[in-house]
C-alpha cells in the first residue's frame, strides 16, 4: 500500500549475519528534511553507522535508497543511490544509478534496502513484491555481471537485477554496483562494500505503483519539465543524438582535456580520434534511455572486425572515453569502447581504473616502476597494455591488483604520491582545473573525492549554461559551485536525473516534488535541504578524519606547457576562501554552528 | 584561417574543418559560412543577423568569443575558429 505521497513508506531491513528481514516504516520526518535517495540514505546512514567504521568491515551498513519522484512520471525519474562509507575515499560514499532497478524497488514496495552485518556464504536478495528472501549466491560467485544478470533473469523471470562483478567479490577499491547490466553507482567503491558483505545481487520484481499527493498538479508540473527538456537542444537532441562524449573536442578546444595523466598539459591534438563524433560513426548502434526518461542519451556500442576487442555493450561516457583515451594518450576509440566494456562487464569505475593505469603510464615512463612488476612495457599511447591491463585488474592478476588499488595507493607505493590526480583518493575526470578554474574548486570541495557530478562547473565556465563565465578566472566561482552543488544534492535526492539540469532548473524540480510529496515549501526552502544534505555529508567526512579540501601539486604548482590556458595553474585558495565565506564555514572549512543550527542539523 | 566544425555542425559542412580567408570579424566569418552553407544561417545567426545566435558557441583560440568582443573579435590568418551547437555531457 502506497501513502500516496511519492512515498511507499516502507524500508527493508536486512541483516546478513543473522539471515533476518524486517519490514520498517520510513522515517517520515527525515524523508522531509533530507528529500530521499542521497540525501535520505545518507541521513540513515549518518544515524546508524560510526564515521570512524571500517567500511570493509561487517559493522559498516549498505544502504538502496530511491526517492520521492522515483518511479513517478516525473522526468527521467529512474534514479536510486547506494551509500556508504567508500572503501577508497574513506568519505561518504553516495553513488547514484538509472536504468529501471530503482523504480522497480517502490512497485515491489520499498523505497529502500539497509543491509547490515555480513552473510557467512554468498547470497542474493530476491524481492518479489511482498516475497523477500535471501538465497544461496554460490554458483553465481565468481561470475561476472553480465552472466549474473541473465542467470538470474532466467531463474526469476521479468526481475531486474543489481549485482557486482568478480572485482566487487574481491574488495577491489573502486568496484560498482551495476544494474540493468550497464547501469553503475560506479564511484567510490560501493561494490566492494557490497562484496565485503558476501551479497552479490539485489533481485526485484515489483507489480504496484507509486501515488503522488496531488496528482493533477504534479502531471502538470511533469509536463512542463518534459516539454522543456524536449525544446532544449541539450536535452532535447544533442545528448540523444551524439552522447556525452561529445563534449571531447569542446573541452580539448578550451585546452581543458587532460593529457597523459595531466603531464603533458590539456590539449591534444589527437582528441578529434576519441570523441563523440567519431563513435557515432564508428561503434553507435543506437541510443537508448532509461526508466522514464526523454533525453536517452545511453549509447548501445559494438565493436566488428578487431578480433580480441569485437564485443557489445554500452558506452562510453565523456569520462571514461577521456580516461581510456587523452590520460592514456589513447586515441584507438576501439581500444576506449573495449576498455569501457570490460568495466562494465566487471563492475569497476573506469573514471578511476583509466586514470590509474595513465598514472602507472607516467610512473613507468620516469622510471619508478620497473617492467618486471607489470610484466610489458606501459608508455602512454600504448592501446594494447591498457586494455590487457584493464582485463588482468578484472581478473585479480598480476599487476592489475596493483592498478585495482586506485592511483593514489599506486603512485604512493612506488614514492609518488603526488602524481595521483586524486583529490581525497578518488580519481578527477575530464576536465583540467588549471584551465578550467571552477571546476578544480569543485573537485577540491566535492565529498565524495575527484568527482564531477558534484556541481558541474562545466555548465557556466565552457557551455554557458544558465550563465557564461569566464574559466580562466576566480571571481564569483566560490558562490556559484555552493548553489551548484546544493542544486545537484537536492536533485540526486528527488530520484530524478542530474543531466535534465541542463534543460530544467530549479522551479520545475521542486515544482515536480512539491506536487508529489504534497508540501507547500517554497523554491528556496526546498533547496535548503539541498544544502542541509551537503552539510551532512561534510560533517560526516570531517568526523571520518578525511584530510582537507586541496588539489593535487601537479594543478596548483605545474602551468600549463600550450594550449588556451598556457601558464596557468589552479587558484585554489582564492576561490577556497570565497567558497568558505558563501558557505559560512570556517576558513578552514568546517560548518559553524551557526550554519547548523540555520540547516537544523542534527545527529 | 582555420574553422573547426563540431557535433552536428560537421552533418551540414560534410567536413571537420575548412581554411577561409580571415574576415573582418566573428560576424562577417558568420556570414560567409552563412552563405556557403544556407542552412547554417538560422542556427550560427540572430534572427536579425546582428549577433550569434542563443544555441551556438564560437571560440576564437580556444577562447569563447562572449570572453573577448564578442561577434565584434577581430580575426587574423593566424586566429583558429571553433564553431559547436550548444551541446553537453559529464
Amino acid at each position: 500500500m502506497t501513502r500516496g505521497n511519492g512515498w511507499i513508506g516502507t524500508i527493508l531491513r536486512v541483516n546478513l549475519t543473522e539471515g533476518t528481514i524486517k519490514k520498517e516504516p520510513l522515517n517520515m520526518q527525515d524523508a522531509k528534511d533530507y528529500v530521499g535517495a542521497r540525501g535520505l540514505g545518507t541521513k540513515y546512514y549518518c544515524n546508524e553507522v560510526d564515521p570512524k567504521v571500517d567500511p570493509l568491515s561487517p559493522e559498516n551498513k549498505l544502504i538502496f535508497m530511491t526517492g520521492p519522484l522515483t518511479g513517478t512520471a516525473a522526468c527521467s525519474a529512474g534514479r536510486y543511490e547506494v551509500v556508504s562509507k567508500a572503501p577508497l575515499t574513506g568519505t561518504i560514499g553516495a553513488a547514484n544509478s538509472g536504468g529501471h532497478f530503482g523504480p522497480e524497488l517502490k512497485y515491489a514496495g520499498y523505497d529502500g534496502i539497509i543491509f547490515e552485518g555480513k552473510a557467512e556464504t554468498p547470497v542474493y536478495l530476491h524481492i518479489d513484491d511482498e516475497l523477500v528472501e535471501l538465497l544461496p549466491a554460490d554458483d553465481l560467485w565468481g561470475q561476472g555481471v553480465h552472466p549474473v544478470t541473465e542467470a538470474l533473469e532466467a531463474k526469476h523471470g521479468k526481475v531486474h537485477v543489481a549485482t557486482i562483478g568478480r572485482p566487487g567479490e574481491r574488495m577491489m577499491l573502486y568496484a560498482g554496483v551495476m544494474n540493468d547490466k550497464n547501469r553503475a553507482a560506479g564511484r567510490g567503491g560501493m561494490g566492494a562494500v557490497m562484496g565485503s558483505k558476501n551479497l552479490k545481487a539485489v533481485v526485484v520484481r515489483g507489480t504496484g505503483g507509486v501515488k503522488v499527493a496531488n496528482p493533477e498538479k504534479f502531471m502538470e508540473e511533469a509536463t512542463k519539465a518534459r516539454t522543456m527538456l524536449r525544446a532544449h537542444p541539450v536535452t532535447g537532441e544533442g545528448l540523444a543524438a551524439l552522447g556525452t562524449e561529445i563534449l571531447v573536442n569542446i573541452v580539448n578546444e578550451v585546452g581543458g582535456l587532460p593529457l597523459h595523466n595531466g603531464r603533458d598539459g590539456s590539449y591534444w591534438d589527437k582528441a578529434d580520434d576519441t570523441s563523440g563524433e567519431r563513435l557515432v560513426e564508428t561503434h553507435l548502434v543506437k541510443n537508448q534511455g532509461c526508466f522514464g526518461c526523454t533525453i536517452a542519451c545511453g549509447r548501445v556500442t559494438k565493436i566488428e572486425g578487431r578480433g580480441d576487442l569485437d564485443g557489445f555493450g554500452e558506452g562510453p561516457e565523456y569520462e571514461a572515453g577521456w580516461s581510456y583515451g587523452a590520460a592514456c594518450g589513447v586515441n584507438d576509440i576501439g581500444a576506449i569502447v573495449k576498455a569501457n566494456f570490460i568495466c562494465n562487464e566487471e563492475g569497476m569505475d573506469p573514471i578511476t581504473l583509466g586514470s590509474t593505469v595513465a598514472c602507472a603510464m607516467e610512473l613507468f615512463e620516469m622510471g619508478a616502476i620497473p617492467e618486471s612488476d607489470i610484466g610489458f612495457p606501459l608508455r602512454f599511447g600504448d592501446a594494447e597494455a591498457m586494455v590487457k591491463l584493464t582485463q588482468m585488474c578484472a581478473d585479480g592478476e598480476g599487476f592489475g591488483n596493483i592498478i585495482g588499488l586506485g592511483s593514489y595507493r599506486l603512485a604512493e607505493k612506488y614514492g609518488h604520491p603526488e602524481l595521483s590526480m586524486s583529490t581525497k583518493k578518488q580519481e578527477m575526470p575530464a576536465y583540467d582545473g588549471r584551465a578550467i578554474q571552477g571546476i578544480g574548486l569543485e573537485y577540491a570541495t566535492s565529498n565524495r573525492g575527484g568527482c564531477h557530478v558534484r556541481g558541474y562547473m562545466i555548465s557556466p565556465e565552457v557551455l554557458g549554461l544558465p550563465v557564461k563565465l569566464d574559466p580562466q578566472v576566480t571571481e564569483g566561482k566560490g558562490a556559484l559551485l555552493k548553489t551548484f552543488q546544493d542544486l545537484t544534492a537536492l536533485c540526486d535526492s528527488t530520484g530524478i536525473c542530474l543531466f535534465t539540469t541542463f534543460g530544467i532548473g530549479l522551479p520545475e524540480i521542486a515544482g515536480q516534488y512539491r506536487e508529489a510529496v504534497g508540501s507547500d515549501e517554497t523554491d528556496e526552502e526546498i533547496l535548503l535541504k539541498g544544502e542541509r544534505i551537503w552539510n551532512l555529508e561534510k560533517r560526516f567526512n570531517i568526523e571520518a578524519g578525511v584530510e582537507k579540501d586541496t588539489l593535487p601539486p601537479r594543478l596548483l604548482r605545474e602551468a600549463l606547457p600550450s594550449g588556451p590556458a598556457k601558464g596557468k595553474v589552479n587558484e585554489l585558495q582564492t576561490m577556497l576562501a570565497d567558497y568558505y565565506a558563501a558557505r559560512n564555514w570556517t576558513s578552514d572549512g568546517i560548518p559553524t554552528q551557526e550554519k547548523l543550527d540555520e540547516l537544523n542539523l542534527t545527529y | 584561417m582555420l574553422v573547426k566544425f563540431f557535433a552536428t555542425y560537421r552533418q551540414i559542412t560534410g567536413c571537420k574543418t575548412c581554411d577561409v580567408p580571415a574576415p573582418g570579424s566573428v560576424l562577417a566569418l558568420m556570414e560567409d559560412l552563412s552563405e556557403r552553407w544556407p542552412e547554417f544561417r538560422d542556427l550560427i545567426l540572430n534572427e536579425d543577423g546582428t549577433d550569434k545566435g542563443d544555441d551556438v558557441i564560437i571560440m576564437v583560440n580556444g577562447r569563447h568569443i562572449e570572453h573577448l568582443d564578442g561577434v565584434a573579435t577581430k580575426l587574423t590568418e593566424q586566429d583558429y575558429v571553433a564553431i559547436t551547437p550548444l551541446v553537453a555531457g559529464g
